[in-house]
């Protein structure tokens, strides 16, 4: 009989891969890895981690609404994103969630693809490395909505995507009211009332700007 | 609408807006925009960190501290982390910061704590609690969350009671994000200490509460506590399952994920232990059929996280009768056809797992697992060729394999080696395939692909020759195709041993001839080696090959590698010599085919034997043996001449005999269980048990000790005195090595010897014994009697009562010195026993068979012996008990499935004076109900009093 499905269950890492496998972001939780590390430091387990991950996920663009599915060293996998052969997707940048063997992997899959519908959204749907790397606080922000200590926190895309924003759901559906508490700082950092977040990219290119410009 | 309009405007305006900033950036600086995030370098991050100490710097510029914050996460992606003093001063940076109230800012100091506190000083962090206090009494949601799940990171039980109040509020606030942070910062607190958890138990009217949200994940956290605060307690697990499966309140699919697993284990815990007795769900107790019908109604939820769940919850209940899982079967047939990669795994994995105890249910599905073949998901692919191979029919399996055939190409090996090893199962499942099978076994060999995956196929086909002889044949051309093209050396060497060994007893050991010998023209010198030798072995054993062989190693004579000389000139001379003793007569052309004689060596034939014959013994043992030989007094003066028949017989280590008895080394290796070289690197240097004994002079002129006993407890472990006895057994003498232990503070015992009481028996007679003295608290020391052996009496298994006696000398415990006075004191032991089993060695023999066919009928013993016994196991081990012997070729373990069928125990030995002794047992259930077996035994030696004596020894 294989594993029996976690009683509490809880993710083993949150990743965010560039297109290369190398790590953009991500956090390891609870013990996962710190057992089998031996000699080895805990820094190079990761990385070994890391590089057969890569390894089995390099070839796969898995849609953004599909989740696809590996194993790597006894542990699930399920992984969003990458870039499509024939053209077309998002960008090459990939959301994988490593879980226990028991866990399902639909479930997995489920996180996985919330998260990514969040990143989409908050990278103005181009979730590309370049992007992603200039919005890291972002997504700093997003895996920590996501998932607090291993334990889900929120899967629906959007309502990570506001919560980032620091708008709540109300806020988002009355088109982008900023939330009381914080009445003038809101205009510099959230998004400028009226911009959805469908020409995010724009908005956020003049958010840059705008930062860059007042940091001189 | 109006946003809409808004937003158009507002489109144009940012682009203008953009354009002219991007202009004004050209004439400041004529740079590129760079990322904040590319090239960090920690000692620049820091310096920005000081922003942060800036009061005007920190109001004016929030946007400014953020990035600097980030960049200071960042650094840790790229290897660079923060020393003890480092993080703690940027701590202290970023605590200032909860003075401006930017949103976004304080959003990033919330992470960069929660980040830290694990790195930095407990004791610093404390001093951000009053802040994070603040924030969350406040009235702003998202303050109030993430305040919360920073805290709960940083208090102690102490701390967590005075903002209890605050927490069980927010467990219920009608904000989704509040109460969602609470709970799971108060499942986090469970499991951080037992006071927290004490704490959090006073919430659970609150949680309860918080179950019924309408927010999804609230719901979820929610029975996630619940479920974990009485996970301890059966009934209120049970009451909460059964509260929410018929109240039917949840609605979020990830809540009802978890309740479907908490039902799955409750059946399981009702089942394992012992309510549950049933072996189907419709016989089931109560909580059993009411859970199962949870399950069975979830298969039916519109979520297929849900349906999933249960689907794969019912195939792992226990005690399932087929029709109880074909529900689940069903709706796994519909998820393999799902557009979805992580359904079709999902499902694919689960019905691989049913296959393994249910093949027959799985096979409806096998239309849909063929179309997976194609998967793009490689590992999808190879789980669906994986679960066919289990249940495919027989003649499924032509088609079946030509649809692999197609697949293999283009996956990687770890995935090959997963489809050896099934179709290395389904040839042991179907061997009439075996042609079939071991065919494209062997394309797999000239596939391209690694040294694991080859090593694998190797494995596979030579573990298939032992198992299916009828392999053989095909097998072994295969395998020389192979290594005409072999890269690795260590399969092209294990191929041709393999060759030599198998090859001359096929029916046309010539045609090996010319594989073998093009490897010595064209190979390294470790294969030409090998090569040489197996060339050796087929002239060895088929004299007609000789003459041509001779002509083809001659040339070897010459080879530049020193191994392979020397092993063609040891091969040459002596095949020249066994020619030209006894040539070879070709028979006459005409004579009819059942004239000729087999192509076997004559009796005698000293090429034969040295070529042939393996050595008595592993290298290992020969030189434990000889290290014993070396070890007994006076062995090195000894003017006779060592032979093998003279060495001391060693027994077998504890490493051998798992060895043996884990049935099929090679299938070990190929499940993965290979632990056998672990546990070789582990052995420990084996410590000769007789060199006590052989430290005594007085002892010296008893010879060589023929065996010793493992240590037998005289008293128990916890008494005033501990004593173990070892047996070592010698030619005419017994000597009894008594271990003694004092625990005893203020007492030394001197002049300590054990008198064994020798009335009992006429076999031996106690005929001296040798004092140990002076043994002080936690000392060990050893004392010696001596029991001479009668050798004209038979064996018979003999009783002693034993009794410890000494001198006590009392002494101060702290200064060791004398005081008082010393008395006799005598301390009964348990009785002593030296049985017939004491004299055998386990030794076990490489072939079982033909040593029991060597040895012969002449002095067999025949018994047949009625035991009571409850259990099949228990008789076997009793029996080789009993003999004291090694048992063969892995039948010291029943075979599974066996049932009811009488089992054939081989067991071999060495007994008193170098003989060896077989012994072939068969044991049976006596009736159906357990009352006794039944024991047929036979014992073969070169000697019927042996033989006699070792049957004796059952009782």
């Amino acid at each position: 009989m294989s594993a029996f499905p976690p009683l509490l269950p809880k993710v083993d890492a949150v990743l965010v891969f560039d297109g290369d496998g190398t790590r953009l972001a991500g956090k390891y939780y609870g013990d996962f890895l710190k057992k089998q590390q031996g000699e080895k430091s805990l820094e190079e387990t990761q990385t070994m981690f890391e590089k057969s991950l890569q390894q089995k996920i390099g070839g796969i663009a898995a849609r953004p609404d599909a989740a696809e599915i590996v194993t790597v060293m006894g542990r699930t996998a399920a992984f969003a994103g990458g870039v499509n052969p024939g053209g077309g997707g998002g960008g090459d940048v990939r959301v994988v969630h490593v879980g226990p063997p028991g866990e399902s992997e639909l479930v997995l899959a489920y996180l996985c693809e919330g998260m990514y519908d969040a990143l989409a959204h908050l990278m103005g749907g181009s979730t590309d490395r370049t992007m992603v790397l200039d919005n890291l606080e972002l997504v700093f922000l997003l895996i920590d909505e996501h998932c607090d200590g291993g334990i889900i926190l929120e899967t629906d895309g959007s309502k990570l995507a506001s919560a980032v924003l620091l708008r709540d759901d109300e806020g988002m559906q009355e088109g982008g009211m900023d939330q009381g508490g914080m009445p003038q700082g809101a205009s510099q950092q959230g998004l400028p009332p009226g911009v959805s977040a469908g020409d995010m990219t724009i908005g956020q290119a003049f958010r840059q700007a705008r930062a860059q410009f007042l940091g001189n | 609408m109006g946003d809409q309009q808004e937003e158009n405007m507002g489109m144009s305006s940012v682009l203008k807006e953009v354009q002219e900033l991007a202009e004004k950036f050209k004439v400041e600086e004529d740079e590129q925009y760079i990322s904040p995030y590319a090239h960090l370098e920690k000692a620049t991050v820091l310096q920005e960190a000081r922003i942060f100490h800036d009061p005007v710097a920190v109001r004016e510029n929030p946007r400014k501290c953020c990035t600097v914050i980030a960049q200071l996460l960042h650094l840790q992606n790229t290897g660079q982390f923060l020393s003890g003093t480092e993080a703690t001063e940027v701590f202290f940076g970023v605590t200032k910061l909860f003075m401006s109230d930017d949103a976004s800012l304080r959003r990033m100091v919330y992470l960069f704590i929660k980040d830290v506190a694990e790195t930095c000083n407990p004791d610093d962090v404390i001093i951000v609690t009053s802040c994070l206090t603040k924030d969350m009494t406040c009235d702003v949601d998202l303050y109030r969350a993430n305040a919360l799940r920073v805290l709960v990171r940083i208090v102690d039980a102490a701390m967590l009671g005075a903002i209890e109040r605050y927490v069980k509020q927010a467990v219920v606030d009608s904000s989704g994000q509040v109460s969602s942070s609470a709970l799971v910062s108060a499942s986090h607190l469970f499991v951080s200490s037992p006071e927290c958890a004490a704490v959090v138990r006073r919430w659970i009217s609150e949680t309860q509460e918080a179950t019924s949200s309408p927010n999804e994940m609230v719901q979820f956290h929610a029975m996630q506590l619940l479920y974990q605060i009485k996970s301890h307690d059966r009934l209120g697990v049970s009451k909460l399952v059964s509260q929410f499966s018929q109240r039917n309140s949840l609605r979020s699919p990830l809540a009802l994920v978890l309740l479907v697993r908490y039902t799955a284990k409750l059946l399981h815990d009702e089942h394992s232990e012992g309510r549950n007795t049933g072996s189907s769900i419709s016989e089931g107790s109560p909580v059993t059929k009411a859970g199962y019908h949870f399950l069975e109604s979830s298969l039916r939820h519109k979520s297929e996280l849900v349906v999933y769940e249960a689907a794969r919850a019912i195939c792992n209940l226990p005690a399932t009768e087929p029709q109880d899982l074909s529900p689940a079967i069903s709706v796994l047939q519909l998820f393999l056809s799902s557009p979805k990669p992580a359904v079709r795994f999902a499902s694919i994995r689960t019905l691989a797992m049913v296959a393994n105890s249910h093949p027959r249910i799985v096979s409806k599905c096998n239309e849909d697992l063929e179309a997976l073949i194609g998967d793009t998901n490689r590992s999808i692919a190879t789980l669906a060729i994986t679960t066919l191979l289990k249940t495919g029919s027989e003649n499924s399996i032509d088609r079946l394999l030509k649809q692999i055939s197609s697949f293999l190409t283009d996956i990687a090996d770890e995935y090959k080696i997963t489809i050896v090893r099934s179709l290395q199962k389904l040839c042991l499942t179907y061997p009439a395939k075996h042609r079939v099978l071991v065919g494209f076994l062997s394309n797999f060999l000239r596939e391209e692909g690694g040294f694991d995956f080859k090593r694998s196929i190797v494995s596979s086909i030579v573990a298939l020759i032992r198992t299916v002889p009828e392999t053989t044949e095909s097998s072994l051309l295969h395998l020389c195709e192979f290594i005409e093209d072999c890269e690795f050396t260590m399969l092209s060497t294990q191929i041709l041993h393999l060759l030599g060994e198998l090859g001359p007893q096929t029916t046309a050991p010539a045609r090996y001839i010319r594989f073998i010998y093009n490897r010595v023209i064209l190979e390294n010198s470790a294969v030409r080696a090998a090569a040489v030798s197996a060339l050796a072995k087929f002239a060895a054993s088929c004299p007609s090959l000789r003459t041509s062989i001779m002509t083809l190693m001659k040339r070897s004579l010459v080879d530049e590698d020193d191994e392979t000389r020397d092993r063609t000139s040891i091969a040459v001379s002596v095949l020249e010599e066994a020619m030209a003793k006894y040539p070879y007569v070709a028979p006459p052309e005409d004579a009819a085919a059942e004239d000729i004689p087999a192509d076997k060596p004559v009796d005698g034939d000293t090429a034969a034997y040295l070529l042939l014959e393996p050595l008595p013994m592993s290298f290992d043992k020969l030189e434990r043996s000889l290290k014993a030989y070396m070890a007994a007094p006076m062995a090195m003066q000894n003017p006779e001449p060592v032979t093998l028949a003279t060495l001391p017989v060693v027994e077998d280590t504890p490493a051998e005999i798992m060895k043996a008895q884990s049935m099929d080394a090679a299938d070990a290796e190929i499940s993965g269980l290979g632990d056998l070289n672990g546990l070789e690197d582990k052995k420990k240097e084996i410590v000769d048990p007789a060199a006590a004994v052989y430290a005594i002079p007085e002892l010296a002129a008893l010879g060589r000790a023929f065996r010793s006993s493992t240590p037998v407890q005289l008293t128990e472990s916890e008494t005033e005195y501990v004593v173990t006895c070892i047996k070592h057994i010698f030619e005419n003498h017994v000597v009894l090595q008594f271990t003694v232990q004092n625990t005893i503070d203020e007492q030394r015992l001197d002049n300590v010897t054990v008198l064994v009481d020798d009335s009992g028996t006429d076999v031996f007679t106690a005929s001296g014994e040798i004092a140990a003295t002076g043994i002080r608290c936690g000392d060990t020391k050893h004392c010696f009697t001596i029991l001479e052996r009668n050798t004209e009496a038979a064996l018979t298994s003999s009783h002693f009562t034993c009794e410890l006696r000494f001198t006590v000398v009392q002494i101060d415990p702290v200064s060791g010195e004398e005081e008082g006075d010393s008395f006799e004191e005598e301390y009964p032991l348990e009785d002593l026993e030296v049985a017939t089993s004491d004299f055998m060695a386990k030794v076990s023999v490489p072939d079982f068979r033909k040593a029991w066919e060597a040895v012969g009928n002449a002095n067999e013993v025949m018994e047949k012996f009625a035991l009571q016994f409850k259990k099949m196991e228990d008789a076997v081990s009793a029996v080789i008990d009993f003999l004291g012997m090694q048992a063969c070729d892995g039948t010291a373990a029943l075979k599974p499935n066996a049932g009811n069928k009488p089992h054939m125990l081989h067991m071999s030995g060495v007994f008193m004076g170098n003989q060896q002794v077989l012994s072939r047992a068969q044991i049976a259930m006596q009736g159906d109900n357990g009352s006794g077996v039944v024991l047929k035994i036979a014992v073969r030696s070169d000697d019927p009093n042996i033989s006699r004596m070792v049957a004796d020894c059952i009782h």
